[in-house]
């Protein structure tokens, strides 16, 4: 007979962590994320992506040290440099939260042992909590470096930047994974994943307005690297920790001591949040999550056919193969579109926060050049932030076995099937989104100039489109998704996008040569051409000797 | 754990009582009620789509039951999962493992997991390891194993912690003929110890040679439950594969192979 009290003593039992199991599971993990899945020549890559993504982080950390150091204020660089951090944190747990903290092989394994879900969630979480502190550490020590030698009091400042960015950063990836945890709560099984997908590319447009854009609204000017410190950094994360910094440095106003409290109450709010916001019944969610019925695939099937409308695109047998097969995964496959659906997120935000304040100018007229809004600078930088999510993601799933098909089936090209598939791509995501900001700019500059506009940005997010995807030349969804692949392209994306602010020389010459367009469209439409056959060549050559990556 | 329950463990390893899973309204699992006492290998067979695989996940804590309870050894999966999970080996048909450790390092994960002596894992994941043939991949990445490799460290994880109850879920799956028969052998041996083993399995004859008992399942229900010489006496046939197409299929299975047949050669086409 069960008694109250072996009652409540098998409750403890099930709620206690289990430090054994959590040792083991920690040590565990830190060794897949230490390895890569990924296979050369019969054996593992010996490079994993999460060294790939901390060295990137480091030169974006670098850069960012480098370009705001030049202001006297350290309240001012510690707010763009933390912003920053906090920023690629959030985004990086955001975009890879079935890499680090739902991972659905776990229950696979691990749902049959003797694990209580609290001892798994804090085993995760502790995961988490070294990846991001690893992350944390390469994007903030070139800033802490810089901070030591360029403010007061010196080198003891340079430990205090990086304990403030560690805790900035954890509190960041603490906050994702509560909403995660309240999402799971709020929705069933079935509608978590579709609710997922929209609070990714929502959280991205709540992350770029808070921790980027807002900072430079309020200062007025986006080259100017200082801000008028008034009310609104009380309601600005990144502005409490860079008053504990700034405490550290030795200035102790009321205002830099309410920031600095408000920072360590956040930090350790969110981080003891997280850790206590247990579902005792998780991981057998986490399995749930991974699958959608039957039902809710059919129906998703039907809803979205238009797709199919883009068909007649493809020439070939193979490429039809390609749009097919990339088609279903895009409309059944919830993570995969919960992976790219929040590359909308940036360049939306960009863009309604230019009407919305009015800001957005006729990029043609060369007055607009000292307008508030950046979107005669940032031509191109969103081309590049979506086509590479789209040119990474078309290769990667936690299906990817399925692809030994290519590989058996006697296909006249290989090249034909991504071919295929990226042209899905295009007709289904690229086009609609170039229409939809047609639409949104028409508002705020004539129509004919937001068509030219929006034609120039498409033309080279085609030709990104084609060049990046040479950086992964790999059969469709045959790549298997690992810890920090994603979180590397972004570090790249923002290192591309960067330089690709050398391309407002183009609308610099069309503001002053009102004719050039006549030559820059045809030269934009040869150039994309030229990248399409580019990849093409490259594919042929890089596909004909790919074997089965199993 | 209720007093009936108690009871039922002192004979009973496995006990199901109208167990049952729905996906939506799709009833995976129907009210299936089963004892197996300890010491029995018990063969759960089934067309594709029958509800093996969920049962299995629904005795060993992996979904939970819309109606009905599973009790292994005395625990009520639900209700007391940590401890019935503390007794139960499972070889899933998923095959998932974490390909990027060794088998070394898996094995100390699994031994970890259920509090096993860190020399006393070593000495087994060593012996296991050996038996299988694969001790010189020890220390090898997962990643570059074939599917009968990872089956030989599966079963290895599963044998691992002494379990009292096994479910196995296709556990020949990609395994070598030698091997293969050595596992056969061996579950003979748990058996003969009191280990009780849920074996699931499309491979007919090797439940036929191994088990003690069968139950077959279609559709989510128990339409066939006894020793394989009960079954063939009940439906008059000669082998275990007979009774189950007997009791299994509607269809004429050599108008099914001709179709096929005419299918795959196109001849059906071309004629039409």
């Amino acid at each position: 007979m069960t008694t109250g009290a072996d009652s409540t003593r098998k409750g403890r039992r099930a709620t206690a962590v289990d430090w054994e199991q959590f040792r083991a599971l920690l040590v565990a993990s830190v060794r897949l994320d230490l390895r890569s899945t990924r296979m050369q020549r019969g054996r593992a890559a010996k490079f994993p992506p999460v060294a790939a993504a901390f060295a990137t982080y480091l030169v974006m950390g670098t850069l960012l040290a480098l370009a705001v150091m030049s202001t006297e204020d350290i309240f001012v660089f510690s707010l763009f440099t933390l912003s920053a951090a906090m920023f690629m944190t959030a985004l990086l747990v955001i975009m890879e939260y079935s890499s680090v903290v739902v991972h659905p092989d776990d229950f696979d394994i691990l749902g049959h042992r003797p694990i209580s879900s609290k001892t798994y969630y804090w085993a995760k979480i502790a995961n988490l909590g070294l990846y991001v502190a690893a992350t944390a550490f390469a994007l903030s020590i070139p800033a802490a470096i810089v901070a030591g030698v360029r403010y007061p009091p010196g080198a003891a400042l340079t430990a205090v930047y990086l304990l403030v960015a560690l805790a900035a950063c954890q509190a960041t990836s603490a906050l994702v994974v509560l909403i995660y945890s309240v999402a799971i709560r709020v929705f069933n099984y079935e509608k978590f994943t579709r609710a997922i997908t929209y609070v990714h590319t929502l959280s991205t447009l709540v992350i770029v307005f808070g921790y980027v854009l807002l900072p430079r609204v309020l200062a007025k000017d986006v080259m100017l690297i200082s801000v008028e410190r008034g009310a609104w950094v009380y309601a600005m994360a990144p502005a409490w920790f860079a008053g504990a910094v700034e405490l550290a440095a030795g200035e102790a106003g009321r205002q830099t001591l309410v920031l600095a409290g408000a920072a360590v109450a956040s930090a350790a709010a969110l981080i003891w949040a997280a850790m206590n916001t247990i579902s005792l019944d998780y991981s057998r969610r986490i399995s749930a999550l991974a699958t959608a019925s039957a039902k809710a695939v059919e129906e998703a099937g039907r809803r979205r056919s238009l797709g199919r409308l883009g068909l007649p695109l493809c020439r070939t047998d193979e490429e039809r193969a390609g749009f097919e097969l990339m088609r279903s995964y895009m409309t059944r496959d919830r993570k995969l579109r919960a992976r790219i659906y929040p590359a909308f997120g940036l360049p939306l935000a960009v863009y309604i926060y230019g009407i919305i304040t009015d800001g957005l100018h006729d990029p043609f007229v060369p007055q607009a050049v000292s307008g508030g809004f950046p979107a005669h600078q940032l031509l191109g930088f969103y081309s590049v932030f979506i086509t590479l999510f789209f040119a990474t993601a078309i290769a990667q799933t936690d299906q990817w076995e399925a692809s030994w098909v290519f590989f058996a089936a006697p296909v006249r090209s290989r090249a034909g099937i991504v071919t295929g598939a990226r042209k899905l791509i295009i007709w289904r995501y690229l086009l609609p989104f170039f229409v939809f900001l047609f639409i949104l700019l028409a508002f705020a500059m004539p129509p004919a100039k937001a068509a030219m506009y929006v034609l120039l940005n498409l033309l080279l997010a085609l030709t990104a489109f084609a060049l990046l995807s040479m950086t992964s030349p790999h059969m469709p969804l045959s790549q298997s998704l690992e810890k920090a692949k994603q979180a590397r392209q972004i570090g790249l994306i923002m290192l591309l996008g960067m330089s690709m602010a050398a391309l407002t020389a183009i609308l610099e010459l069309m503001k002053q040569v009102p004719q050039a367009g006549l030559v820059v469209y045809p030269a934009l439409v040869v150039l994309a051409l030229g990248a399409e056959l580019l990849l093409r060549r490259r594919l042929d050559r890089r596909l004909a000797g790919e074997e089965f990556p199993g | 754990m209720e007093d009936g329950a108690r009871e039922r463990a002192t004979d009973a390893a496995i006990v199901f009582e109208n167990l049952a899973r729905s996906f939506g309204e799709i009833e995976a699992v129907k009210d299936v009620t089963l004892t197996i006492p300890r010491g029995q290998i018990c063969g759960y067979l089934g067309p594709n789509g029958a509800g093996k695989t969920t049962t299995v996940k629904m005795a060993t804590g992996m979904l939970e039951p819309t109606a009905g309870r599973a009790i292994v050894e005395g625990f009520d999966i639900v209700q007391e999962p940590l401890e019935a999970k503390r007794v139960i080996g499972v070889v899933p048909e998923t095959g998932a493992l974490y390909t990027t450790l060794t088998p070394n390092e898996y094995l100390a994960l699994v031994g970890r997991l259920y509090h096993i002596d860190r020399d006393e894992t070593e000495a087994k994941a060593h012996t296991f390891l050996e038996l299988f043939g694969i001790e010189d991949a020890a220390d090898r990445l997962m990643t570059t194993f074939s599917r009968g490799m990872k089956q030989k460290v599966l079963i290895s994880a599963a044998l691992l912690p002494n379990p009292s109850v096994l479910f196995l879920d296709e556990p020949l799956s990609g395994l070598d003929a030698n091997t293969a028969l050595v596992l056969k052998e061996l579950l003979r041996d748990l058996a003969s110890q009191g280990r009780t083993i849920f074996y699931c399995s499309h491979i007919l004859e090797v439940v036929e040679k191994v088990c003690d008992r069968v139950v077959i399942l279609v559709r989510g229900e128990v339409i066939a439950d006894g020793r394989v010489e009960e079954l063939k006496d009940m439906t008059h046939q000669g082998s275990l594969e007979d009774v189950f197409s007997e009791l299994t299929s509607s269809e004429d299975l050599a108008q099914i192979v001709r179709a096929f047949s005419r299918s795959v050669t196109g001849d059906g086409e071309r004629s039409a």
